[in-house]
């Protein structure tokens, strides 16, 4: 979903761009067929079931969705230059949000209530950051460390004494409702438990998608795709990105920075605080001390992941989530899988490296390819000690191949003051 | 460069911050003085309660800690006072709450979790008049110090039975919250009892994270996945050692139709209503007996208790399992009681660690 980088030479420009758009699309979709068909392989080799089973993947969409969507927030801040690690304790204010508005006036509002929450936290940053010029770093640190006092504080005052409620977890909260299309669930059920190789998969992914999807999953995805098309394709997604490559040649021609980057930042908690609204309305159903669990900062990495672009950062969550989500069901035979996948994508690198003459690296990839694939054959599950390091030794994996190509906005991190393009 | 010297700084900032406010609203004594019994003999002891985070209104460990104070109280007209721990603070502002009782004459004083550990070490070292009590933690061999632990693993092979008996599809689940010593006691025990009614059981054992990520005690999104997974997978009863995250295990079990066994207190009374049915039973940890019990013995020997390690276990109702869901759990309850003789006469042992 990236800008083209259609050379000058080509002459006709906008039938190739839309043509290549067509092509992105395309390829979009034969990756994903072709991943399933991978998945499939692998199942069928290993035997083991819960790979590509519905249930996974429909746990995978909610284990995605809060690193997704902090990791979108952390897209906007740093598109626009700023540099959010506050996004954790945006992402606490909003679980604190969700839980006093959820319990109070129904899970609609408190979904509201926790961007509400969340933009408190990123008005602070902005403040801090974009009107004051305090360093990135120091403000987002501090408001993680702010967030999680204040929410202890107001806990102990607004739950304390409620049925269910305490100083550590709110009382429950009501259910968002979910999408459950009634025939086309049950048919793609029946077309999962065929065990026909591919067909059982694809059954699988689609009745996920079939049944009980949450709204709010379908609100995450299409916020995604909301902010490609308002960050690539409008002249505020323009002007709000120039911001963060180069402030001071943005302001020379007219663009108002500051009061961009502070939207950006304002959007960005709004973002942090709607994925700790989630995580305690959809992924679990209270709010409670401490849920959110460093997924602010797994979606910082996600995003820088995904190279600082919603596709990118759609993918770099999807595969620590998809990863998480296998460790935690059952993790000893789909781990143990994962291991024969990754022994295969060593040697495929390899053969890359090979042609492109890099020989060294196709050795070393060689040897940690037979490293795995004799762990694989001599076990036959993976201990949980490693069954929860998955998430983390993939994306790291993934993370030192893509590293090179990586590019952050220029100017992100740089305190900009106005007026200093003059 | 500067930005890692800048996140250090800032984090030691914070750490400084945290400490003060630690220390200085550690001891809002809540004044439970005067005997609050009527009937009490108006005894003279004065008892130092420390909490760990969350204090009186946790409705769990700490509630428990509470009720057997408030018995005390109750029978032996003890004066109390009560302090809880903050968030996160410094290993100092445990042994000055533990310190401002001592001199301000509290004796005995309790400290509730093994968090105290180290603290009740150093300050039981300095009052050695002074007689401490530690819920949770055998490590301190002092003189002034009684250890008091659970021999939880008893409580576990109980509703490790009871699961087995009542499954149907021959496989069960455990989540454990952190894999620390203690949880895995949790899990030995439950496996052990599962294999005792049904040997071919099948035993689904997750832990959430691992040391040192604690968050695996307080993330019900990761209880609901993992519990989840267990019943997809073909379980239909998990018990959950995961503390906070089991509030999560418990929908899991109410979505899909299956049960859930609850732990520390009894879940079912605690549980939000759309969930109480899925909880077929709870492993009692009952710290009040605990608590209660090294009170009466202090109080009625004068000052004089044993120091060293005591574990409540089944034979003195330190632990056990809940029967609040008639409904569910009635049928099992004298195959169940008859492990309990078993276990308490010695001819079961069981193992406390996987």
């Amino acid at each position: 979903m990236s800008a083209t980088t259609t050379s000058p030479a080509e002459t006709p420009k906008k039938k190739r761009a839309v043509s290549g758009r067509t092509r992105r699309w395309r390829w979009v979709l034969v990756g994903f067929l072709a991943v399933l068909v991978l998945m499939s392989v692998l199942e069928v080799v290993t035997g083991a079931s819960d790979l590509t089973s519905s249930g996974a993947i429909g746990a995978t969409f909610i284990a995605v969705m809060p690193i997704l969507l902090a990791g979108l927030g952390g897209l906007w801040s740093e598109r626009a230059g700023v540099v959010n690690i506050g996004l954790e304790g945006m992402m606490i204010l909003g679980t604190y949000g969700a839980g006093f508005f959820g319990y109070h006036y129904g899970p609609w509002v408190g979904i509201l209530g926790a961007i509400g929450m969340g933009m408190i936290g990123g008005l602070i940053h902005a403040v801090a950051t974009v009107v004051f010029g305090v360093d990135h770093i120091i403000s987002g640190v501090a408001i993680n460390i702010i967030a999680l006092g204040a929410v202890q504080y107001l806990a102990s005052l607004t739950f304390v004494g409620l049925e269910g409620g305490g100083q550590t977890q709110s009382p429950k909260i009501g259910d968002i409702p979910t999408i459950t299309i009634g025939p086309l669930s049950d048919a793609f059920g029946s077309m999962e438990d065929t065990d026909l190789f591919f067909v059982s998969q694809l059954g699988a992914v689609l009745r996920a998608l079939t049944t009980n999807l949450s709204w709010l999953v379908v609100i995450g995805l299409l916020l995604v795709l909301g902010t490609w098309w308002v960050l690539w394709r409008t002249s505020f997604g323009l002007r709000l990105r120039s911001c963060g490559e180069s402030p001071s040649a943005a302001e020379t021609l007219g663009v108002a920075v500051l009061r961009y980057k502070f939207i950006a930042v304002l959007v960005s908690g709004g973002l942090a605080g709607l994925a700790g609204g989630f995580l305690a309305i959809v992924a679990s159903s209270n709010y409670r001390d401490g849920q959110t669990g460093g997924r602010g900062y797994i979606g910082l990495a996600a995003m820088i992941f995904g190279n600082w672009r919603p596709g990118g950062l759609l993918a770099g969550s999807g595969l620590f989530g998809y990863t998480e989500t296998l460790g935690l069901r059952q993790g000893g035979t789909s781990v143990h899988a994962l291991l024969l996948l990754l022994a295969v994508v060593g040697v495929a690198l390899a053969v890359w490296q090979v042609r492109r003459g890099g020989f060294v690296t196709a050795g070393a990839l060689v040897v940690g390819a037979a490293a795995l694939f004799a762990v694989y054959l001599s076990t036959d599950t993976v201990p949980g000690d490693f069954t929860r390091m998955t998430p983390y030794v993939i994306t790291l994996l993934v993370l030192t191949a893509a590293a090179q190509r990586l590019r952050a906005p220029a100017a992100v991190g740089e305190v900009y003051r106005k007026g200093s393009a003059g | 460069m500067g930005r890692t010297t800048k996140f250090a700084a800032a984090a030691a900032a914070s750490i400084l911050v945290l400490t003060g406010c630690g220390s200085n609203s550690d001891d809002g004594d809540s004044g439970n003085g005067g005997g609050g019994g009527g009937d009490g003999s108006g005894s003279d002891v004065k008892v130092g309660l420390a909490y760990d985070v969350g204090g009186r209104g946790d409705q769990s460990f700490n509630d428990s800690a509470a009720a057997g104070l408030d018995q005390a109280i109750e029978e032996y007209g003890v004066e109390s006072s009560e302090s809880e721990a903050e968030d996160g603070e410094a290993e100092t502002a445990r042994e000055e709450r533990l310190r401002t009782f001592a001199e301000a004459g509290f004796d005995p004083i309790v400290a509730v979790g093994f968090a105290y550990s180290s603290a009740v070490g150093v300050v039981a070292a300095e009052y050695p008049e002074v007689h401490f009590a530690i819920i949770d933690d055998s490590a301190n061999e002092l003189d002034n110090v009684s250890n008091l632990v659970f021999a939880e693993e008893q409580g576990s092979f109980l509703v490790g039975a009871a699961a087995a008996l009542k499954s149907e599809t021959g496989t069960v689940g455990f989540v454990g919250g952190v894999e620390t010593p203690l949880i895995q006691k949790f899990e030995a025990g439950y496996v052990a009892g599962a294999e005792a009614v049904n040997p071919d059981i099948e035993v689904d054992v997750t832990y959430l994270t691992q040391v040192p990520d604690f968050s695996g005690f307080a993330d019900p999104a990761r209880g609901k996945t993992a519990a989840q997974g267990m019943f997809d997978g073909g379980a239909d009863i998990v018990y959950h050692a995961a503390g906070g995250s089991g509030g999560g295990v418990f929908e899991a079990a109410a979505e899909s139709d299956n049960l859930a066994i609850g732990v520390d207190s009894d879940q079912y009374n605690t549980a939000d209503p759309s969930v109480q049915d899925v909880i077929f039973t709870s492993m009692l940890k009952n710290v009040d007996v605990a608590v209660y019990t090294f009170l009466t013995e202090f109080v009625e020997n004068d000052g004089e208790v044993e120091p060293g390690t005591t574990t409540y276990d089944l034979s003195v109702d330190g632990v056990g399992y809940s029967t609040a869901n008639e409904a569910l759990i009635g049928e099992f309850e004298t195959q169940l009681d008859e492990f309990k003789q078993q276990i308490i006469d010695g001819e079961i042992t069981v193992p406390d660690a996987p």
